[in-house]
């Protein structure tokens, strides 16, 4: 039986329901401007939207009239909002959060007492390194989700994930920290650990890691693992809860790509993932495409206006050829969004957002892109 | 070879290695990757779906091989822990390969030490194996970190091995003489800014920064008075072909703005087709020479 056209995905429809979506991608497709477009056309057609977002560019925070790196969400300033259209009780906020605090944040949410926090604070590893703790800003990006969607204060959060290359990366890092914890070798080393085989392996754990860290920094380095442990164990049991949140049915998975001779194999890579990981996957949005170019028509009229002029008539017959060029491009673009197209399948679909050399983090623009989504 | 994604940085960096090798410099190209079975875009210019861990050969002359942690780390820990059943232990020690996997600074120790095994590999005649070693970045982030890791582990652990071998890097890394580093850009708005921010990135730390390639700058096919006569007909139309029109005044304004931020060497290379592109850029490469601020020129 033919599907209705009804029932097909609808990238408009997404924004206008769905109360999560993730924007994935690899860094420099133009994620974090996507992620900012879809919250401004929820927020456009009543929503109250968040648009959460690690590492922005200095740029859009700009645009859009918000700091970075606040304790909370902000609400985009007032005239802004009536600028974009946003008419109360629709609102648009955004929390734009960088690595260092997004790590300090998750480490006083963990613990169980503010002592406890300010000794993980004042932990000189923890300071010099706290990159070294890799899932941590994922994983809080992920928490505040949770927290601010049971809150009940927004309709919509969008999240932008952080930049990498691969785009479900946010969601395995956390999970590798946690896998840490379970190593029994490394319960070994805490002080509260049993068992003889542990102790034994503990023992070869530590001779190796003072064989190569330097005695110095591996006694700290075990001291900074057991006032850690409480916070690993907090978070491998989070991990798993925040996994079957984002599976659920209000969860919509984007994936933000720009036309690359990769982009086919990133998409299927992509989708497999998600499948593998049962999380919603919804829509492809190819970014910086020229297929839409295909609309516009060739410059051939301008050839009237010409009305004898050599040198017109000269610029435009260069005009012409560019227009043979653009149009080439524009059709391999075309062909590309019809791949993915059928790539999503029924569950998904792929939108094209057209190519801005000039950068889209100026409201006008913005209001575009979002125009563009919503109507597709 | 740093640069946001899209840019062309692989492309860029490919056509170095020809160039490299056709004067007759032993080149290895790698490129940072987060497992041996990924995708390889490097490799794509070379005709080949990925980079082998260990340097293989690419191209007539041109080795390849993808910098992964892993090996890093096992190369290190086999250097270090001289006891063969204390390595073996190390290798096979699942809580230690936990360890490095979930601390960055860890995954980069590893790649940092792949690079320093390659600088340190010799010939018998005790020259360098490899004469020149090309890394592609894959993110501008990546970059920074990796660059400024001597110093960040250094604070932490100021003795033992990995101290040993973090301050050897750097006297490969630091000195302007042995290594650069290199920011792949586009004169478009955005490539710019975030090209003018890596750049203040690199200055706070110790390694050197050899130049930009401005890639894709379009040609401008119209004359002065062309541009004229066509910007009424254009303004405000979405034509076809319109592009060619605009880009180049896009791709003027922002070359003003790179050339105003920076003192960097700044080197534009002409949009060229697809079509053979690492041959080509690597002919337009050899002969490039940085452009100058209009306002510093100087007889």
């Amino acid at each position: 039986m033919k599907k209705a056209a009804a029932e097909t995905v609808r990238v408009g429809d997404l924004i206008r329901t769905k109360r999560v979506i993730v924007c994935c991608g690899a860094g420099g497709v133009g994620k974090t401007t996507t992620a900012a477009a879809l919250a401004l056309a929820a927020a456009r057609v009543g929503r109250r939207v968040l648009v959460l977002t690690i590492d922005p560019s200095k740029r859009l925070a700009e645009t859009l009239g918000v700091e970075r790196n606040p304790p909370d969400p902000v609400a985009i300033p007032a005239d802004r909002q009536r600028l974009a259209g946003i008419q109360a009780p629709a609102r648009l906020d955004a929390w734009m959060l960088d690595h260092k605090l997004v790590a300090d944040t998750s480490v006083r949410r963990l613990t169980k007492t503010p002592e406890e926090a300010e000794r993980i604070l004042s932990n000189r590893i923890y300071q010099q390194a706290s990159r070294m703790v890799a899932g941590m800003h994922e994983y809080t990006a992920m928490e505040a989700l949770h927290r601010l969607v049971v809150t009940g204060t927004y309709d919509l959060v969008v999240l932008d994930t952080p930049p990498s290359r691969h785009a479900l990366d946010f969601l395995e890092a956390p999970r590798r920290l946690s896998r840490l914890v379970d190593s029994p070798a490394l319960a070994a080393l805490l002080p509260k650990s049993d068992g003889m085989l542990a102790r034994a392996a503990s023992k070869v754990l530590s001779k190796i890691l003072s064989a190569v860290f330097g005695d110095e920094f591996a006694t700290e380095f075990v001291g900074f693992i057991g006032t850690f442990a409480g916070i690993f164990q907090a978070l491998n049991v989070d991990v798993n809860a925040m996994r079957e949140f984002l599976s659920g049915a209000d969860v919509a998975f984007l994936l933000v790509a720009s036309p690359a001779p990769t982009t086919l194999a990133e998409a299927h890579f992509f989708q497999e993932k998600t499948k593998e990981l049962g999380l919603p996957f919804r829509a492809f949005v190819l970014n910086r495409s020229r297929a839409l170019n295909v609309k516009k028509g060739m410059p051939s009229s301008l050839r009237d206006a010409a009305g004898g002029d050599v040198e017109l008539e000269s610029a435009v017959r260069k005009l012409e050829a560019a227009a043979v060029t653009e149009l080439e491009l524009a059709g391999r673009d075309v062909a590309l969004l019809r791949d993915l197209e059928l790539r999503a399948g029924e569950e998904a679909t792929a939108v094209a957002l057209p190519e801005m050399p000039a950068g889209a983090d100026d409201m006008g623009t913005l209001i575009a892109v979002a125009d563009v989504l919503l109507g597709s | 070879m740093t640069g946001k994604g899209g840019v062309g940085r692989s492309a860029v960096t490919a056509a170095l290695a020809h160039i490299a090798q056709d004067r007759g410099t032993r080149v290895l190209v790698t490129e940072i990757g987060d497992d041996p079975e990924d995708y390889s875009p490097l490799a794509r210019y070379f005709g080949k779906d990925r980079l082998a861990t260990t340097p293989r050969e690419l191209a007539p002359g041109i080795l390849g091989a993808v910098l992964l942690a892993r090996t890093g780390q096992e190369l290190f820990l086999r250097g270090v822990l001289r006891s063969s059943t204390l390595s073996h232990a190390a290798l096979r020690s699942d809580v230690l390969r936990r360890l490095l996997n979930a601390g960055p600074s860890f995954r980069e120790m590893g790649i940092f030490f792949q690079v320093l095994h390659y600088l340190r590999t010799t010939r018998e005649d005790g020259s360098p194996e490899h004469e020149l070693i090309l890394v592609d970045m894959p993110a501008t982030g990546h970059t920074l970190s990796l660059t400024a890791l001597p110093e960040v582990l250094l604070r932490l652990i100021p003795g033992g091995p990995i101290a040993t071998a973090l301050k050897e890097g750097q006297s490969y890394l630091n000195d302007p003489d042995k290594a650069a580093a290199w920011v792949v850009t586009l004169p478009e708005t955005l490539p710019v800014s975030e090209c003018l921010e890596l750049l203040d990135g690199l200055d706070r730390t110790s390694m050197p920064i050899g130049g930009i390639f401005l890639n894709r700058v379009p040609v401008d096919p119209y004359t002065t008075r062309e541009r004229e006569l066509l910007r009424p007909l254009l303004d405000g139309t979405a034509v076809l072909g319109a592009e060619s029109y605009w880009a180049p005044e896009l791709a003027q304004r922002e070359t003003a703005r790179l050339l105003a931020g920076t003192r960097v060497p700044v080197y534009p290379l002409q949009q060229i087709p697809h079509a053979n592109l690492v041959a080509h850029l690597a002919e337009v490469m050899g002969g490039a020479r940085p452009i100058r601020r209009r306002t510093s020129m100087r007889p």
